[in-house]
This record gives C-alpha cells, structure tokens and sequence, in this order.
C-alpha cells in the first residue's frame, strides 16, 4: 500500500444478521478522499450497522471493513486518532459537563485544537458547566461534533446526526461541518434522512435499501441521470415508452389530466441526448431534488426522519 | 454575513454553476464593484452551506476567466479590469446562455416578441442598477 492513495473508509460484501435478520446484505461501499459521501435510506435500511461495522464496533458475519487501508476491527485504536464520530444517539456520560468532556477528550489526542473547540462550543451556545444529560438534543449533537473535530480527523463519520433538531441546530450543524471541510478536506460519511441539508454538501450518494446498495453516484451526475420528463401530450406517452433505449426505466409514472410525467433512470448514452430523438415525443427534462430522487428509487415514506 | 448569493442546491444547475454564474451577474451588474474583496472559499462555503470543494471550483473558473483574481496572502477580489476572453470564447458563453434561454422560452410557449419583450426588461433592470450591458 506504499506511496498508494488510502481509501478512508470501505466496507467490502459486508453481511450482518441479527437473527434472522439480515441487516447488511453484501454490503460494498468505500468513502475516498475528499468526498463526502451521504448514505441514504429508510429506517431499518442497515445504515447504522453498517457504521458499527466500519467502524470496528461489530464483527461482520460475512465480508470485512477497512479504514484506511486496514482491517477495521483490528486495527481501532489507531485509526480513532484520524476518526471523528457523531454517533446515531449522543453517547457521553450523562453526568459529565462539558468541560469534563473537554479535558477527558484532550487527553486522549496527541494533537487537540483547544481554541477551536471551544470557539465551536461558544458558537453553538452550549454552556461548558451543565450535566450533558441535561442538555437538549441538539446541544448533545452540538457537543458530539464539537469533540469530534477536536483532533482534526481525516475522516468524520456522522450518524444521522441532525436528527431530531430544529432549524436553527441544524444548520449551525452543518456550518461548522462545512467549517472543517473548509480546512481540512476530510473525507466525510454521513447517514441521514435530511435530504435538504446533504443536497449541497455531498458530492457522492449511495441508496441504501435492504442492507444492499441500491445505486451509488456521483450527486451531480445522478441528477442528470435520474430525472423527470414531462410530456407535452400525455397520449405520446404510452408511444414513448417502446422508443425508450434499454438500460432506461421508468421509475413512476404520474398523469394529472391530459399531460404525463414520468421519473425516469437513464443509462449512460442517454443523458446527453435530446429528448425528442430519445423518445420520439415532445418532452421536457426537469431536475429533481435528492429527496424526489429517493422517494422515487426508495418508495414512499422518505424523510419521515423523526420515525423509529 | 450578508448572503449574497442565492443558490438552490435542489436546481438543476450544478451548484459551482450557479455560484459562477451568480459572480459573474453581480459583477456586470456592479453588485459587487471592481476591485472588492468576494468571500473566502471557507466563508462562501459556510454561508451558502454547500461544499467548499465546489466553492472553490467556482472560484477557478472565475479566476481562469479573469472575473476574479487571488492575491497572495490578501483573498480573492474582483478583477479591476473587465476580463478580456477571446472572441471566440467570449462569443461561445454568450451563445450557450442564449441557447438556454431561447430553449426554456420555447418549451413554455413564449412567442417571439414575448422572449424580445422579456430580455429587453432585462436590459433595462441591468442599465436601472448601473451596470452596463
């Protein structure tokens, strides 16, 4: 592996069962450098197993993960020192302040950026004398995140980390990520339902469904290749469905009065071309928000984020 | 700070494109005058809440276009003098935002007096703000 570029984070054919329950499928998935990779998909899709997993925390029954470049369950402790982790649930001791916190996290790094985190700290407002137990949600996530970019990590792994906070958390949530992006150009794995706040920050979107990897693309490409037509005539529509090359598919389809709109996965040769040679038909192309884009590969019920 | 941009990471632009495209409106509209200092590439990012990877790709092509220059040490500021593309370059942008224009105009039906009608307001809003056409 000399001298050859390390992948931060890959998960390679992971299986994990719990019980008869297969949470990770032959899951395949590898966060490189400078990319921010958002892992999407329903509650129950595998995105936090498959987190525990990359992150040495469960051993696979099937498949294994690599942070940089090494087995991730043996090799821990090390690669930690280049990790942070916002988890899924806030998990410090509750009776802790976040001063405590602060000097016990300091302890554990060689390098520790003390005037950062407690700039992050004064700018998320969290007081540095409450019991963590005692602080909202959002100021637990706000202190998780604080602590985890303490030691400057090369790869940030983020755990549905904006769940259950307002507006206002959230996206003081996010500057301070991009703040660090901004510095650093860390690799970043964040598993969300907050489409909206992922739309501008990944660069890469892998659909979880089922504990399989259901498509995985560049954000900027996929939405040239997943988008919607909008016919001019709804009855050129059934016509267009036989002139559509192979490798296309129609991933719904919705008619409101005479016109019709389809949510379409073109193949590669397709996207560049016009749609009235493609199709035969007057159409138009429309792009969709990620979040359309999920309801429409993943099915209905996306960004119900406060369910579980 | 002030957001100066309005960026729509839901759009079908990509979001460098639109961040380019926006300098470059501001610039020609005299939003943001010659010689100014434009955000960093960290505080761009943080105010639009976008990656700064794609900040900064926005802030290359402004550069190598001449819309913006980088001083060493100091930030990144509006060129002083108005970037001079070649001919042809200069030709081929303007085509290609034409192309964009006339191809939605036609898709939502507009006539052609309605798409002269609507680029010559434009004018005049661009002339009204005290940029020059």
């Amino acid at each position: 592996m000399n001298g050859e570029k390390m992948i931060p984070a890959r998960l390679d054919a992971v299986t994990i069962r719990y019980g008869r329950t297969v949470a990770c499928d032959g899951l395949s998935l590898s966060v490189e450098e400078g990319t921010v990779y958002a892992l999407l998909g329903r509650n129950g899709a595998g995105k936090t197993s498959a987190i525990r997993c990359l992150l040495g925390q469960r051993r696979p029954q099937g498949g294994r993960a690599f942070l940089f470049g090494r087995p991730a369950l043996h090799s821990r402790t090390a690669a930690m020192k280049r990790i942070g982790v916002v988890p899924e649930r806030p998990d410090a001791p509750r009776d802790w302040t976040a001063r405590d916190l602060i000097s016990f996290h300091r302890g554990l790094y060689e390098k520790w950026d003390a005037v950062g985190v407690l700039r992050r700290f004064e700018r998320f407002g969290v007081p540095l004398k409450t019991p963590f137990g005692r602080l909202s949600r959002g100021q637990q996530s706000h202190v998780q995140l604080a602590l985890a970019l303490g030691h400057g990590p090369e790869l940030l792994v983020l755990d549905d980390p904006v769940l259950g906070l307002d507006a206002v958390a959230r996206r003081a949530f996010y500057e301070e990520t991009v703040d660090h992006l901004a510095g650093s150009g860390a690799a970043v794995l964040i598993a969300t339902h907050d489409l909206d706040g992922v739309e501008g920050l990944a660069t890469r979107v892998g659909f979880l469904e089922a504990g399989r990897i259901l498509l995985e693309e560049n954000l900027e490409r996929l939405k040239e290749r997943i988008v919607r037509i909008r016919f001019l005539e709804g009855l050129q529509a059934a016509a267009a469905r036989e002139s559509l090359p192979g490798g296309c598919a129609v991933l719904s389809e919705e008619s409101l009065g005479g016109s019709v709109a389809w949510v379409v996965r073109l193949e590669e040769k397709a996207i560049e071309r016009p749609l009235a040679g493609l199709l035969g038909a007057e159409a138009e192309r429309e792009a969709l928000s990620l979040e359309e884009i999920f309801v429409a590969l993943c099915g209905d019920g996306a960004g119900n984020g406060g369910a579980q | 700070m002030k957001r100066i941009l309005d960026i729509d990471p839901k759009g079908a632009m990509p979001i460098w494109r639109q961040i380019e495209d926006g300098v470059r409106r501001l610039v020609a509209s005299g939003g943001l005058e010659r010689g100014t200092r434009v955000p960093s590439v960290r505080e761009m990012a943080k105010a639009l809440r976008v990656n700064p990877a794609t900040v900064a790709k926005a802030y290359a092509r402004l550069t190598d276009a001449g819309v913006l220059e980088m001083k060493r040490g100091e930030g990144t500021f509006v060129s002083e003098r108005p970037p001079k593309l070649a001919a042809a370059e200069r030709r081929r942008l303007l085509d290609e935002g034409a192309a964009r224009f006339v191809a939605q105009a036609a898709t939502l039906g507009a006539g052609e007096e309605e798409i002269r009608e609507v680029v010559e307001k434009r004018l005049r809003d661009l002339k009204q703000n005290g940029g020059k056409p």
